[in-house]
């Protein structure tokens, strides 16, 4: 009797634990390497629309001015007050559940007030937080905002730094998306990554995820992108290749090639260098 | 002599005083006209971004999220309170820019001197409540799929920041209809005395020009929402339907435009 139990309990066993490993199998699918590289190719657009929506302001330097604002108990420029303020808010309705996002001010957020959403949880929990947004920032205005925007002053500080924002979010997502690559490039060939890993072969790693002609398409691919979303559109087909661009398209070439592919592969180097702790 | 003269330089000096407190001379029909082209491709981007997400309904469900001594929907807290955060850095001094949230706290940045081109009592038109009705109810279950993602806050933000661009575009209606004003005043004002809508509506409308935007926004969306790749001309594919996005111009942002140009122009003479 006793042992008829214990078996049919067995059995209930086994069939509960199998379902709930397919249930998880069929999360982690939702990453694989062609849906990895086709958000990548999707979120290329999201930077160029940033890039062109940014170039309508002038550089509007009283945005980034620590003495312009002057607002008690609060110490810094208005676009720091913009993005703390609306991190804030953006983390209390969730955002920052989801493991594609990436904070700026981290150490500012409050939790999130919204009922839990089942995200797909398939990166290393010890290497998911990876946060390189500091780089990001500083290279974002001292490197990045100089290239494209014109000298000057509008008025519109408020909306440049929203602006800002966007753009600093969209290539946020894009640098920390490597997390994402890391991981399933990780799980197709676990033998290749592991002994560099084990020596902490930053260089070895860093070779093995780099390919120069994948590289070169996407600066390339880019670079059209901007050239297309940049043009001045009219009717009279003639005059859109002609037209007033926009913007500037080999900025957001060398954007993607000194620094959004570059960071990306330090976050994948990072994240395998944790991927066996 | 010697008086005559200094009086003339003094009568020039004054004029040119004159001509320079006359702000607003950066608004022309011209460069308002530019500014609502460069305003299409702004709107366009912010829809092929907001289909980006599926309709995500939790995301404007008052039910679903409780949020502690806050009543509305996701939507209406993100709008909230980062409207809250616009208004206290300045965006809503520029008399381009018109929030829907009422009872924003003030600015707390230097006052910038915006060009004040408007009449100062037709200046504060606001349909921004239709416009987020109009928006919700008509517009977006025309782009968007079907389907939850989870990704509520994003969806929110990208929703305002579309519906900052349409709302942009629509009050830009008051430029239009101050620089129509000022070029032909004895054509409105006979109908603004008379408070004669349908006159001024009829007037304000040259549906050849609407044609023409209705067909370069449906360019645009060709252009920007199109998959480009290296190798070969992805053709038919786009990221939202051309069609559907030149018919949110046909239907709600065109005629909304001219509705905020007819409410200005009747306070036009108070």
């Amino acid at each position: 009797m006793m042992m008829r139990i214990g078996f049919q309990f067995l059995i209930l066993v086994l069939i509960i634990s199998t379902t709930v490993r397919d249930r998880m199998a069929t999360a982690d699918n939702a990453y694989t390497l062609d849906t990895v590289r086709e958000a990548l190719v999707r979120q290329e657009d999201t930077i160029v629309f940033g890039l062109i929506e940014r170039a309508k302001f002038p550089f509007n330097s009283q945005t980034y001015d620590q003495k312009y604002l002057e607002i008690p108990g609060f110490c810094g420029s208005l676009i720091e007050f913009v993005v703390k303020d609306t991190e804030i808010v953006q983390a209390k309705a969730g955002r920052y559940e989801n493991p594609e996002e990436n904070a700026f001010f981290p150490e500012n957020l409050l939790s999130s007030l919204v009922p839990s959403y089942p995200f797909t949880k398939i990166l290393h929990p010890g290497a998911a937080s990876i946060n390189i947004n500091k780089s990001i920032w500083k290279i974002y205005f001292q490197d990045l905002l100089p290239l494209f925007v014109s000298s000057g002053d509008d008025g519109n500080y408020a909306q440049t730094a929203a602006s800002d924002l966007s753009l600093l979010q969209a290539i946020s997502k894009r640098v920390h998306y490597g997390k994402f690559v890391a991981e399933v490039k990780f799980r197709e060939s676990p033998q290749d990554y592991e002994p560099l890993i084990h020596a902490k072969d930053k260089e070895g790693l860093m070779k093995l995820l780099t390919f120069k002609s994948v590289e070169e398409m996407v600066k390339k691919r880019v670079e059209k992108k901007a050239t297309l979303f940049g043009q001045g559109i009219s009717l009279n087909s003639s005059d859109d290749n002609n037209g007033k661009q926009k913007f500037d398209p080999s900025v957001a070439s060398k954007l993607y090639e000194k620094w959004v592919i570059p960071l990306t592969k330090e976050v994948q180097v990072e994240y395998l260098l944790q991927r066996l702790d | 002599m010697m008086l005559r003269f200094l009086l003339v330089v003094v009568v020039l000096i004054s004029c040119t005083d004159i001509y320079k407190t006359v702000k607003g001379d950066e608004y022309t029909l011209e460069s308002v006209r530019a500014s609502l082209v460069r305003q299409e491709d702004t709107i366009v981007f912010n829809v092929i971004e907001r289909a980006r997400f599926p309709l995500n309904s939790p995301t404007y469900d008052p039910h679903y999220a409780s949020i502690p001594n806050f009543s509305g929907s996701l939507f209406d807290f993100i709008l909230n309170q980062t409207e809250d955060i616009q208004a206290k850095m300045g965006r809503y001094i520029n008399p381009e820019e018109n929030s829907y949230e009422e009872n924003l706290p003030a600015s707390l940045v230097p006052h910038y001197n915006f060009s004040q081109f408007l009449h100062p009592t037709a200046a504060s038109v606001n349909i921004n409540k239709s416009i987020r009705k109009i928006y919700f109810n008509e517009m977006l279950p025309l782009f968007v799929t079907s389907g939850d993602d989870g990704n509520y806050a994003q969806t929110a933000a990208s929703d305002l920041s579309l519906l900052q661009a349409i709302s942009r575009r629509i009050h830009y209606g008051k430029f239009v209809a101050e620089a129509k004003f000022k070029e032909n005043p004895r054509d409105y004002e006979p109908l603004i005395r008379a408070k004669d809508k349908k006159s001024l509506m009829k007037l304000l409308t040259v549906k050849s020009v609407e044609d023409i935007v209705v067909k370069r926004v449906e360019k645009k969306a060709m252009v920007f929402g199109q998959e480009v790749s290296l190798d070969h001309d992805v053709n038919g594919k786009y990221k939202v339907d051309p069609a559907i996005v030149s018919r949110l111009y046909l239907d709600s942002i065109i005629p909304l435009t001219k509705d905020v140009e007819v409410e200005y122009l009747l306070r036009r003479l108070d």
